[in-house]
């Protein structure tokens, strides 16, 4: 009975979406305002990377909105499973194997380079803050999984993303002293193409790169921990 | 002049200024960080509204509008937005346990997404800030760390990340047709998004936005959720942040979907709502429930009001749902030491006059008893209903009118139970000084808000005829470009 | 050739959607709708890129060398970037919320939990449960102080 349900549901839901999504012009998108951005992207924003120019410039907004919402998962994560260290759960787990732990090593300061490049040519090249910011929190994952007993100071952790979160607004505020709204790109473009250059776009990528890698080694660790292994 | 949009901004500011101060030199900072960025942005938006002539939109980026985000600021806007920070005040986190920055910056987070959902003109920011307001109330549900808060929180989760898929299922439509995402723009396009898949687009978003909202099929976590929280942040919820979800809702009917077809499903949805909300509220027999049913039955009527056509809607949405925001937020408050079964509340009048008197005050003007602006509102709403009288409008009339009898059966028993003869073995906690002045507080805009009905229908017949100027609103963000379209 | 091209993709991101939204709506096993819920945004995600995509364009990144190619529509691409990170964040909520439901009430079943959740309620409040309860009243399932290695999973 509840097989037949299942079924039942899953072709009615099949069937809807392919009746609304059928007809729609896939491979012609109408592209109103992708067509404008790419037009004026490079005047305007100077990055190479389109759609770093939206993320950081025509949507700027919406990567604030987007650090807001990991930074109150972080925060609310905290609230659920900050209680652990309290209750004093504190049988570490044994350290990994050699191969896991030898590999880390090896693997830290390249993922940390990886992942600062990726953040670094953000405008430049694909990548940017988020996809370098999860690099980086790949690489102080590593180091956790290796030895559990070892764990990041979640006060830097937290004092990194209240820095970055703040350096963020900050740029976007300096627009304001300057008589424009709020998140107008800064600085002068510079030659288009070039690692300086688009303005306060490659700061702004940076600030979003250490904000997303902190929150996110700070939930990893928070649900590693709550996993056994309380520091 | 200064910058409104400053007012969504500063609060996610603090929020992420507010763990830094947990440490070292900054500690006395950390409790008044929050309200004193949220009065700064309270005043922003007074400054606002003070200078404010016109509507008018700010491009955020200096970006020109299609392409880049923008605000619109109109008396709607600026009403709603203005509610949010006030509303926090009155219910900000103040405790000092370790947890509390915590909530704090959550609630800050909340209050910044909020300002920005009554602002923003563009449908995926608006999205963007409505997923963060949802994640910031997901927080907030388990702040205290109550058991049952961890089950109602996740099944709060579920339900509305299930509504954001199908609402970004619904964007995704409206991009593929459109390829647009300014609400002027999609406004200047409205006649591309009239066929069936328009329409299943507005039902997605409805989906997705309705879940914040308490949206008939979508809010199954409303009961839950308030009867497992700490009842301020029950307030915040099912006062304030549930009507910036209406307004999100509002503002893409009024601006992009202005068919009656989309009219219709929202008054259908609010007959539900009031239906089984008042229903189910009936049966309730603990406080928090019952107002949380009762909430759900109330944002049903919200819904019916915006329903009607041209400014009627809109001037009978707003008053409901202002009313509503006003009544609910006190009523919870009220809650908050109260929060038990019905019966074992008998002699609550003797522990706290106040708190019994202003809960009569609150139940009366939710009643709709003349003189208090809970009549006006009703009174709109069934007029609005009763001018156009479909089949489904007098359906929605006779919903609306059965299920202000069930409130008052059920709200009178409430009262009657108040008022009743103390029992000795059942002692009535006391009200919290701080949620009878907050209370206190709601009841003086109420009962100002009686007093000084003639200013603020003028108000509102101005703010209705502008929320509802779609030519002015696409004029007004896009300039002279969109001749032509 | 576009046409199956197209529908290949569209089937894919509609699959994902129908896959995702019935798994969050008929599963019971707390951590399958977790996972369950990454696999509709997935789909929704997929959707979202498609509505940019142009037949024999580039992606929308200006290179030394190609010149007036045809891009891409770089807005979906941006708004998909910001609903992976939103969908991360909810996850990891999601799955923090999990850890502690088990902790708690020593289940990973939605509708055990409900029931604990509706009679923890039902306490608080000083309401008499209309109906009968397995458990004796005040006969909390006392979590089991054990560590919830066997649970797995949150390393993924």
């Amino acid at each position: 009975m509840r097989n037949l349900a299942t079924l039942l549901f899953l072709g009615g839901l099949v069937f809807l979406l392919a009746a609304i999504t059928g007809t729609l012009p896939f491979g012609h998108p109408p592209m109103l305002v992708g067509q404008a951005i790419q037009q004026a992207a490079k005047p305007e924003v100077g990055a190479a990377n389109v759609v770093t120019a939206v993320v950081l410039g025509y949507r700027g907004l919406d990567t604030l909105g987007e650090l807001a919402i990991l930074f109150a998962a972080a925060t609310a994560g905290g609230l659920v499973l900050g209680g652990v260290q309290a209750k004093g759960r504190n049988n570490a787990l044994p350290a990994a194997g050699f191969v896991l732990r030898a590999g880390t090593d090896v693997l830290f300061p390249l993922l940390l380079i990886a992942g600062l490049y990726v953040v670094i040519h953000g405008h430049l090249t694909p990548g940017g803050g988020f996809q370098g910011g999860v690099i980086l929190a790949a690489a102080f994952f590593l180091p956790l999984l290796a030895r559990p007993s070892e764990s990041l100071s979640h006060i830097w952790l937290s004092v990194i993303e209240g820095l970055a979160g703040t350096a963020f607004i900050a740029l976007g505020l300096g627009a304001l002293y300057n008589g424009d709204a709020f998140l107008t790109p800064l600085f002068d473009k510079g030659m288009f193409g070039e690692l300086v250059s688009s303005g306060s776009l490659p700061l702004l990528y940076l600030a979003v790169g250490l904000k997303v890698g902190a929150e996110l080694s700070s939930l990893l660790m928070r649900l590693a921990h709550d996993d056994g292994a309380a520091s | 002049m200064t910058d409104v949009s400053l007012a969504a901004v500063l609060p996610l500011l603090g929020a992420f200024v507010l763990p830094l101060t947990r440490h070292g030199i900054l500690r006395p900072l950390g409790p008044v960080i929050g309200p004193i960025l949220l009065a700064a942005c309270a005043l922003i938006l007074f400054a606002a509204w003070s200078a404010y002539d016109v509507p008018y939109a700010v491009a955020l980026g200096s970006f020109a509008p299609p392409m880049g985000i923008t605000f619109y600021i109109d008396d709607l806007a600026l009403l709603f937005a203005l509610a949010v920070p006030l509303t926090t005040l009155v219910l900000w986190p103040g405790e000092s346990d370790p947890a509390a920055t915590g909530r704090q910056s959550l609630t800050l987070l909340l209050a910044g997404s909020l300002t920005g959902l009554a602002l923003s003109g563009d449908l995926f920011n608006v999205y963007v800030f409505y997923e963060l307001a949802a994640v910031a109330s997901y927080g907030l549900v388990v702040g205290d760390g109550r058991s049952p808060a961890y089950v109602a929180a996740f099944r709060y989760l579920m339900i509305s990340a299930l509504g954001s898929v199908v609402g970004l299922i619904g964007i995704a439509i409206i991009y593929f047709k459109t390829g647009t995402l300014n609400l002027a723009d999609l406004s200047t396009l409205s006649g591309e998004l009239a066929d069936p898949q328009g329409m299943a687009a507005f039902a997605m978003l409805v989906i997705g936005f309705g879940v914040k909202a308490e949206a008939f099929p979508v809010n199954g976590w409303v009961p839950e959720v308030y009867g497992a929280v700490g009842k301020r942040v029950a307030a915040l919820l099912a006062g304030l942040a549930s009507k910036l979800a209406v307004l999100v809702i509002v503002r893409i009917l009024i601006l992009v979907f202005p068919h009656d077809e989309t009219r219709q499903l929202l008054l259908v949805l609010g007959i539900l709502g009031v239906a089984v909300g008042e229903l189910a509220a009936w049966q309730a027999r603990d406080i928090p429930r019952m107002l949380a049913w009762s909430s759900i039955g109330q944002l049903g009527v919200v819904f019916v009001a915006f329903s009607l056509p041209g400014k009627a809607g809109v001037i009978a949405g707003v008053t409901v749902a202002m009313h509503h925001l006003v009544v609910k937020s006190a009523l919870f408050l009220l809650a908050d030491r109260w929060d038990r079964a019905i019966e074992s509340l008998k002699g609550a009048a003797s522990t706290s006059r106040i708190g019994a008197a202003l809960f009569v005050l609150f139940s009366l003007s939710l009643l709709g008893l003349p003189p208090l602006p809970g009549f006006w509102s009703k009174f709109l709403v069934l007029g609005g209903l009763a001018a156009s009288a479909s089949p489904l409008q007098l359906l929605a009339m006779g919903t609306i009118l059965a299920g202000t009898v069930i409130e008052g059966a059920y709200l009178l028993r409430v009262v009657v139970t108040f008022y009743a003869r103390p029992d000795a073995a059942v002692r009535v906690p006391g009200q919290r000084a701080g949620n009878l002045l907050g209370a206190g507080l709601f009841a003086l805009v109420l009962l100002t808000a009686a007093v000084m009905i003639n200013p603020l229908w003028q108000g509102l017949e101005v703010l209705a005829e502008r929320a509802v100027d779609t030519n002015g609103y696409q004029h007004t963000v896009l300039g002279d470009r969109e001749a032509g379209r | 050739m576009s046409t199956s091209v197209g529908l290949v993709f569209f089937i894919g991101a509609i699959g994902l959607c129908v896959i995702g939204i019935t798994g969050i709506v008929l599963s019971r096993h707390l951590f399958r709708m977790v996972l369950a819920l990454a696999i509709a945004e997935a789909g929704a995600n997929l959707l979202l890129i498609l509505a940019g995509y142009r037949w024999d364009a580039v992606a929308p990144i200006f290179t030394g060398t190609a010149g007036g190619q045809a891009m891409v529509d770089p807005v979906p691409q941006a708004m998909v970037l910001t609903a992976i990170v939103i969908g991360v964040g909810v996850q990891a909520l999601a799955l923090s919320l999990v850890i502690r439901i088990k902790e708690r009430y020593g289940t990973l079943d939605m509708q055990e939990a409900r029931q604990c959740m509706q009679d923890d309620l039902d306490d608080a409040g000083g309401v008499t449960p209309s109906r009968s309860r397995e458990r004796p009243a005040g006969e909390r399932p006392i979590p089991a102080p054990t560590v919830l290695n066997s649970t797995g999973g949150q390393h993924d």
